[in-house]
């Protein structure tokens, strides 16, 4: 909210400079974002005098016009306004100069004939609505002088942000309150009682309203004769300072006293309300019907929500209650006979009136935040006498008042040794009781417990915590001693799985992959793109309201979201790409409330680990780096029964695909990434990638590995080739080498796969180091020599090979 | 020729062989040729036998003599032919110390990530736990259960992320479902206090998704680290001790906080978190906005409310909770300049860290 620091010290003593005062009232709870000079929205806008007017040579509409603006050469101006003669004083708006609606003046020609500036009417200016010449300047006004100066516009505005719970600082009144409060000063309000005069508003209407609930209090008053004009140059300062324009004496008046008092006000013309039989005007107030119509002063025709709060008229709606007034009955030059609306209506409602029509305003701003509805009538007497007072109104006598809701004084309780054991201090009754005070509630009581009235306009304060957090922030939060929580002895550790999460991540950069960190959402197409299907039953997990289409359900799979990422590095000449990522992918299923969420580990490599170097080749990344990560991995947590198998994965790149089996249960996948998968993610082949899933990886996990004695006597180790058909794979040779191997075998390394000269087509050659080790004695050549004929002839049988020669 | 004159002469012979062998190899064919079995010493000393019984002890001692002389030679000259050749390898196996050493592929952490386990382990230090819950949450947990109002701007479509209800059942507070992700760890929280009995001491870090587009400074979906500790006799003190502690290991030594009162539907008293600027050391600055500080968490003692929705007695408990983005820490540590440089996963900028 903006407020005028010279509005402000009208109505309290402020006994600091302005860089202090922002310090305290941070200190307290009313952060304050900025602090302007309020003239700089007429920054390079001068008082400037018409010396010379002359017809533009191409235009008839147009004058040639040359300005002293009290400093250099007069400037020749360009401008359209018919209103002024020589000699006249205006407000001229120099190059360089950017006005409120956004313009910035730069030197021009205008048919042919050049401008340097503009000479400008008060709309341009943001100072009324009075666009039909320029602004004439009383003959007074000092050439040269910066226009904000002369208008008197050098004022200081903080902008403050005002938390939600405090609606009573939505107002000029209610921070000079708070001020007030924080600098032990008396701050004064502003109530007003206007002269009425002629019949009683009572004769001219009635107000009714249907639920009690939806508007606790509806206040009214009458101004007849009203001269409709702009306002006086104070008026218009105040109602700018505070952020919006100047329109009208009656709009701003009635946009003054929200500022000043926080109480939204409405001008209905009174001669456009729909009179009864009786000749009277029956004010009601009351949700709408359902498809029910109304067109608001912005000229919208809008269809209304059947919880919509109306004002009506016994014509119909007249205005959107709090949110926006209606067109039939709004203000204009020429209206004469003023109904002024007060009133106090349900926060939610205006809430969600306003949420849903998308319109924001003061009024409905400060509507769902709550207003004090004690405080109606004086927001209604201050802008009647007002009215008086600037537009020559007549008050009719007597305010309308419905009040179905009175407001209740509220009562509660103070424990000081509770407000001393949440805060951590030492504050006596006394102290606690002078800050309530200074805040405006009447404390009785001293000792332990104090009784605290709280007043009407702090409708936030319910509880005795509201009242401990009031003495904690003007106490000051900077005076608690910093203290450490004193409790029994307590662990700081992590869990099994939160230890395991640290080491699979650790385990991977070990491995030399990179962590990244990609989007939990997901495009709709990438299952498409992935050639995947959804699983039997499993629908999308959808947003709502995503952002964006390409972002609008979450993810199934982190490899969407990594092959993104290579091609987001493939794409500006970064080849070699290695990133894991440990997330979550969510599975929904039609009929459950929740998505399943599944923490996964992937991981891709694309490239090479390396450029080439002096003394080391790029090797190209395949399958087997992936698989060597995954070994890596399964290694380092100790877990049993790992197998890869060959298997079809529609993402994944036939023939080189492979599901990875952990404890006797696949826990994801491993290969690499379908070519045309790669094409729809736009990435460049080959990329290798693996998923895994976290839960049985860990449950496999081995907390502590077991301990073998490091063997004492010597392995005596023999290489053997054996040529196999093609489609016997080295997993299959290798666990019937085991299975004959009996107790004597120790350890088999496979070291070469060979296809060519000396294989028969169709076959391969895979060469096996077998090492035979007894845990006892040293091997005599003969144990070995028949341990492994036998193994060799078992072996061959069992695979259909013969021993390459 | 006598024996004696014989055997003198092998040995200058001998010697002077030895000294011109300039290998190893030739230095072994020297000693075969004069000491070897059939070499020409044994040849002469074969040949005392035929001496006469007075002759035989002076020849035997010149021949003697001859044979250490000999062995003692072709002993120094092997040491200087073998360190010779050391050194020759060694001169030969020279290299460039500057040429680059063989690549090993060690990968690195996400930035966020080490934020977060650096902050994580803080708070392992100061006794806490590590609690984490789902990213799909209920409204209830999200918003409900932290006494936030049914109207909450924080609960509309324009703010919170809303996932299809897909088990039917109606919405029961607004718009068209219950189930929105998560927009604070703060949900972890209340499941945390809905099953354990106080004292709770916990870390609740974790993504979280707020309704803002990207650019330089927002990011969607962003990663929070909030705490909550519930014990007897938690005042505002300890807060302020914990979070002085916490800001000065994260940012270091000579940082100030001060706390701001504020408003959180789920703490009160409630205050927001300054740290003095790292730039200026509080003084004012651009990057400051000319303040000295730098806000970086939200924080409060817990409200009432919010305990009597888990059943704890809020007369005997009280309890403090934080929550702080770790993405915010990373641009005001690291300076990084765009947010969404580190969901890209660019190869160039996860290297660095």
């Amino acid at each position: 909210m903006l407020v005028s620091l010279k509005w402000l010290k009208d109505l309290v003593e402020i006994p600091v400079p302005v860089v202090e005062l922002v310090d305290r009232l941070d200190l307290t709870g009313t952060a304050v974002e900025s602090v302007k000079s309020a003239g700089d929205a007429l920054d390079n806008v001068v008082v400037g005098q018409i010396i010379a007017k002359e017809q533009h040579p191409e235009a008839d509409k147009l004058w040639v016009t040359k300005v002293d603006v009290g400093a250099g050469e007069p400037l020749q101006i360009v401008c359209g306004a018919q209103n002024f003669n020589e000699g006249d004083k205006v407000p001229v708006a120099l190059v360089g100069a950017t006005l409120p609606n956004g313009m910035t003046i730069k030197k021009a020609k205008l048919r042919g004939v050049e401008s340097r500036g503009m000479n400008c009417s008060a709309r341009e200016l943001g100072l009324g609505e009075d666009h039909e010449g320029l602004m004439i300047l009383p003959a007074d006004a000092p050439v040269g002088t910066p226009f904000a100066e002369y208008l008197g516009l050098s004022d200081t505005v903080l902008e403050l942000e005002i938390t939600p719970n405090r609606p009573d600082c939505l107002s000029v009144v209610g921070v000079a309150r708070e001020i007030g409060a924080v600098f032990d000063r008396a701050a004064s309000t502003r109530a007003s009682t206007p002269a009425e005069t002629g019949a009683p508003v009572a004769d001219f209407a009635t107000v009714t309203i249907d639920e009690a609930d939806t508007c606790p209090r509806y206040t009214a008053r009458l101004i007849r004769n009203v001269k409709i004009g702009p306002s006086p140059a104070w008026l218009a300062e105040r109602v700018i300072a505070s952020g919006t324009r100047s329109i009208s004496n009656i709009v701003d008046i009635t946009n003054y006293v929200m500022f000043e008092l926080g109480q939204p006000l409405h001008a209905f013309d009174a001669d456009l309300l729909a009179k009864n039989e009786g000749g009277q005007v029956s004010i009601g107030v009351r949700t709408a019907r359902a498809g029910e119509k109304l067109t608001t002063l912005d000229g919208a025709e809008r269809t209304l929500a059947a919880d919509a709060l109306l004002i009506t008229d016994s014509s119909g709606p007249i205005a959107l209650a709090g949110v926006m007034g209606g067109q039939s009955t709004e203000v204009h030059g020429g209206s004469l006979n003023i109904l002024l609306e007060s009133a106090c209506f349900n926060q939610g409602s205006i809430s969600r009136t306003s949420r849903r029509l998308g319109l924001f305003s003061e009024a409905s701003s400060r509507f769902e935040k709550g207003v004090d509805r004690t405080a109606c009538v004086a927001a209604l007497d201050r802008a009647a006498a007002l009215m008086a007072e600037l537009c020559g109104g007549e008050v009719a006598p007597g305010v309308i008042d419905a009040y179905p809701l009175p407001a209740e004084v509220r009562e509660l309780t103070l424990r000081i040794p509770r407000l001393n054991a949440i805060i951590g201090a030492d504050i006596s009754a006394a102290e606690a009781g002078a800050i309530l005070t200074r805040l405006g509630c009447a404390v009785t009581g001293s000792g332990d417990v104090l009784a605290v009235t709280i007043p009407t306009f702090r409708a936030d304060l319910e509880r005795e915590i509201d009242l401990i957090e009031e003495v904690l922030r003007i106490y000051g939060m900077e005076r608690i001693v910093t203290t450490l929580p004193s409790g029994a002895g307590r662990l700081g550790e992590l869990t099994r799985e939160q230890r395991l999460r640290e080491r699979i991540g650790a385990t991977l950069r070990a491995s030399g992959l990179n962590e990244t960190m990609t989007y939990s959402f997901g495009d709709p197409g990438d299952t498409a793109r992935l050639r995947d299907v959804l699983e039997e039953g499993e629908v999308l997990c959808e947003l709502l309201n995503p952002m964006s289409a390409e972002q609008s359900v979450l993810r199934r799979t982190i490899l969407s979201g990594l092959l993104r990422s290579v091609s987001y590095n493939q794409r500006r000449g970064v080849p070699n790409v290695h990133l894991y990522e440990i997330g979550g992918t969510f599975r929904a299923v039609d009929g459950r409330k929740q998505p399943k969420e599944h923490a996964k580990v992937a991981g891709v490599l694309a490239g090479a680990w390396h450029e080439p170097t002096w003394n080391e080749p790029a090797v190209a990344l395949d399958l087997f780096d992936g698989k060597g990560v995954i070994e890596a991995l399964v290694r380092e947590l100790g877990a049993k029964r790992f197998k890869v198998r060959a298997a079809e994965l529609p993402f994944l790149q036939p023939g080189r695909a492979a599901e990875v089996l952990v404890g006797g249960e696949v826990v994801g996948w491993l290969g690499e990434v379908h070519p045309l998968v790669l094409d729809a993610f736009e990435a460049e082949a080959p990329v290798t990638a693996f998923e895994l899933a976290l839960a049985p990886l860990m449950r496999a996990a081995v907390d502590a590995k077991p301990f073998t004695d490091v063997p004492r006597f010597p392995a005596v180790e023999l290489d053997v080739a054996i040529v196999v058909p093609e489609d016997v794979t080295a997993e299959r040779v290798e666990q019937s080498i085991v299975s004959a191997g009996g107790k004597l075998l120790d350890s088999v390394r496979l070291f070469d796969v060979y296809r060519g000269a000396g294989v028969p087509g169709g076959k391969k050659s895979m060469a096996f180091e077998l090492a035979y080790r007894a845990a006892d004695r040293t091997l005599t050549a003969d144990e070995v020599e028949s341990a492994h004929e036998r193994l060799l002839r078992k072996v061959c049988a069992a695979v259909g090979g013969e021993l390459r020669g | 020729m006598s024996i004696t004159d014989q055997l003198v002469s092998l040995r200058d012979e001998g010697l002077a062989a030895i000294v011109a062998a300039d290998d190893l190899a030739t230095l072994d064919a020297v000693r075969i040729e004069y000491l070897g079995k059939k070499g020409s010493l044994t040849g002469i000393l074969r040949g005392l036998g035929a001496l006469s019984a007075e002759e035989r002890p002076a020849a035997g001692k010149v021949s003697n003599e001859v044979r250490v002389a000999l062995e003692e030679a072709l002993e120094t000259h092997r040491a200087e032919l073998a360190s010779a050749a050391l050194a020759a390898r060694i001169g030969a196996e020279a290299v460039d110390v500057t040429l680059p050493g063989r690549a090993r592929p060690v990968g690195s952490r996400h930035l966020i990530e080490q934020i977060r386990a650096e902050i994580v382990e803080i708070f392992l230090g100061l006794g806490y736990r590590i609690a984490e819950g789902p990213e799909v949450e209920l409204d209830y947990y999200n918003f409900t259960a932290l006494n936030t109002p049914p109207d909450h701007p924080a609960r509309s479509l324009a703010d919170t992320f809303y996932v299809r209800d897909l088990s039917g059942e109606e919405a029961a507070v607004t718009g068209e479902s219950d189930v929105l992700l998560r927009t604070h760890t703060s949900p972890v929280q209340v499941r945390v206090m809905e099953k354990e009995a106080p004292p709770i001491y916990i870390l609740a870090p974790g993504r979280v998704y707020r309704r803002d587009i990207a650019d330089p400074s927002h990011l969607p979906q962003f990663t929070q680290v909030e705490g909550l500790v519930v014990d007897e006799g938690i005042t505002f003190g300890d807060l302020k001790g914990t979070l002085d502690h916490v800001c000065k290991a994260i940012f270091g030594p000579d940082r100030r906080i001060r706390f701001r009162p504020h408003f959180f539907p789920f703490t009160e008293p409630s205050a927001e978190v300054d740290v003095s600027c790292g730039i200026c050391a509080g003084s004012g600055c651009r990057f400051c906005k000319g303040t000295g500080w730098l806000e970086i968490l939200g924080s409060g003692m817990v409200d009432p409310n919010v305990f009597g929705y888990v059943g704890i007695d809020s007369e005997r408990y009280s309890g403090f909770a934080f929550g702080m983005g770790v993405e915010r820490i990373a641009a005001l540590k690291y300076n990084i300049p765009d947010l969404r440089m580190l969901l890209e996963g660019d190869m160039r900028f996860l290297r660095q860290f």
